[in-house]
């Protein structure tokens, strides 16, 4: 029992140590939130690009050959490969490691971003597009006041999801030298020579985090939801 | 009003329309029938241009809409339509889902838009549902406000693809009154039906497409009773 009150002590009290994790799990949602905001603008046009369907007899645009690149690229190689070149070869020069390491998780989650907007806005029935332009309005129109709004609810589960992923995800800037949560706790495990503690103090702080992020989530649909059924 | 030349439609290789001819006037109420498959959708949705004939004419009020420089948006203003399976905004109530277009494309204010609405509303006997959304209506519900929502905009013509197709049993009347309502108010109308009796009452000419072409057409009774040829006689002895 003493044991435990020991390591617990040495884990967090001593030195204030316990300010470390919460500046660790700072850099930890600060890079998570921008990435996460980074990847929804870039998922947005990405998707855009790859539905611009081609004219009977043309082929893909440009801009659908850049998206459908991008795409394959970011989701054929790892994301810890890719945030190693953009910390020693893209942004070689550049001594904001937080924003480096946002821009480069933002990139990545941009390309899952754009596959499950891409995904939500054709699961919308394609009589909802035939029914707005019957009407006379402009495709443009109808996407804005029909498709996006259903397509919103769609997404917001799987987006959710990949938030909650790219938050987890973020556990590998510590190779390019960030003191996030996950670092943190293996950096005080390694000085107090005691793993339990603080591993599974981090693994806590990681868990309760993302609760929170779920029930949040929940609530929001529930409310979306309730306009469908009256 | 609308007079098409010579239509052609092919979906990959398979040629759905063979080359169709017609006049349709003002006040006409045309009812197409003909087997699943034979073009007679295609044929109606290309008349506002949802499909893209890939030869032939289609003049609308002495405008060519299968021109590419026509705006085809100005062109559906004029022309409603009302789909088998309702396609009612999903995201909007029935009121929005009324004023939506014609507030939006500036043909009327929110409250001119609205006061129409249950007026039009009134007229199907649906005004209490304004603020309802589709999933909690029938589908001969659904189907009324559909066709409410096209004439909110004031249409010439009103095209209806198989309206009273993926609705029960018991809910076909209630469309039919509908339609037969505006029939009588003068309104020229082309519908895709399988219903041959509602044909027969509504319809000035009836249009059997069969093969990608218009195998027959006549005024109803005549079709009906005097089928010229083998294929209409066929094909009324298995739905009559």
């Amino acid at each position: 029992m003493n044991d435990i009150s020991t390591k617990f002590y040495n884990a967090f009290i001593v030195k204030d140590r316990w300010q470390l994790y919460i500046q660790g799990l700072g850099v930890t949602i600060e890079i998570a939130v921008l990435a996460g905001l980074i990847g929804i603008v870039i998922g947005c046009i990405v998707a855009l690009m790859k539905l611009s369907e081609p004219k009977k007899g043309h082929r893909h645009s440009l801009w659908w050959y850049i998206a459908t690149a991008y795409v394959d690229i970011i989701r054929g190689t790892p994301s810890v490969l890719q945030l190693l070149i953009m910390w020693f070869i893209v942004f070689a020069s550049s001594n904001n490691g937080v924003l480096v390491a946002s821009l480069s998780f933002g990139i990545n989650s941009g390309a899952y971003v754009s596959e499950i907007i891409r995904a939500g806005i054709l699961a919308v029935d394609k009589g909802q597009m035939e029914a707005g332009r019957s009407l006379g309005l402009s495709k443009a129109q109808t996407m804005k006041e029909i498709v996006l709004p259903q397509a919103f609810k769609n997404v917001l589960p799987p987006i959710g999801n990949e938030f909650i992923t790219l938050i987890k995800e973020t556990a590998i800037v510590g190779y390019v030298s960030l003191s996030d949560l996950t670092r943190v706790a293996s950096q005080i495990s390694s000085r107090t020579y005691e793993a339990f503690m603080p591993l599974i103090g981090a693994a806590v702080i990681y868990f309760v985090l993302i609760k929170i992020l779920t029930l949040l989530l929940e609530a929001f649909e529930r409310r979306l939801r309730k306009s469908d059924l009256r | 009003m609308i007079s098409v030349k010579n239509l052609k439609k092919n979906f990959n290789d398979h040629e759905v329309l063979k080359g169709i001819s017609t006049e349709i006037d003002k006040g006409e109420k045309i009812a197409i029938i003909g087997p699943s498959g034979s073009g007679k959708s295609t044929f109606l949705r290309c008349l506002n241009l949802l499909e893209e004939p890939d030869s032939g004419e289609i003049w609308f009020e002495d405008q060519l809409i299968t021109d590419p420089r026509t705006d085809i948006n100005k062109v559906r203003e004029h022309m409603g339509m009302v789909f088998q399976s309702f396609n009612l905004f999903a995201n909007k109530t029935v009121m929005d889902n009324i004023t939506l277009a014609p507030v939006k494309l500036g043909l009327k204010t929110a409250d001119e838009a609205k006061q129409s609405a249950l007026e039009l509303l009134q007229r199907v006997g649906l005004t209490e549902k304004a603020d309802s959304y589709p999933a909690s209506l029938s589908g001969g519900q659904k189907q009324r406000i559909a066709i409410v929502r096209s004439l909110a905009m004031n249409p010439k013509v009103m095209l209806f693809d198989e309206p009273t197709s993926a609705l029960d049993p018991e809910m076909v009347g209630e469309v039919l009154a509908v339609i037969k309502d505006l029939a009588d108010s003068g309104m020229t109308m082309v519908i895709v039906t399988h219903e041959m009796g509602f044909a027969r009452e509504v319809a000035t000419r009836v249009m059997f497409i069969d093969e990608g072409i218009i195998m027959e057409e006549n005024e109803p009774v005549k079709l009906f009773t005097d089928p010229q040829t083998q294929r209409l006689k066929d094909f009324l002895s298995k739905v009559l």
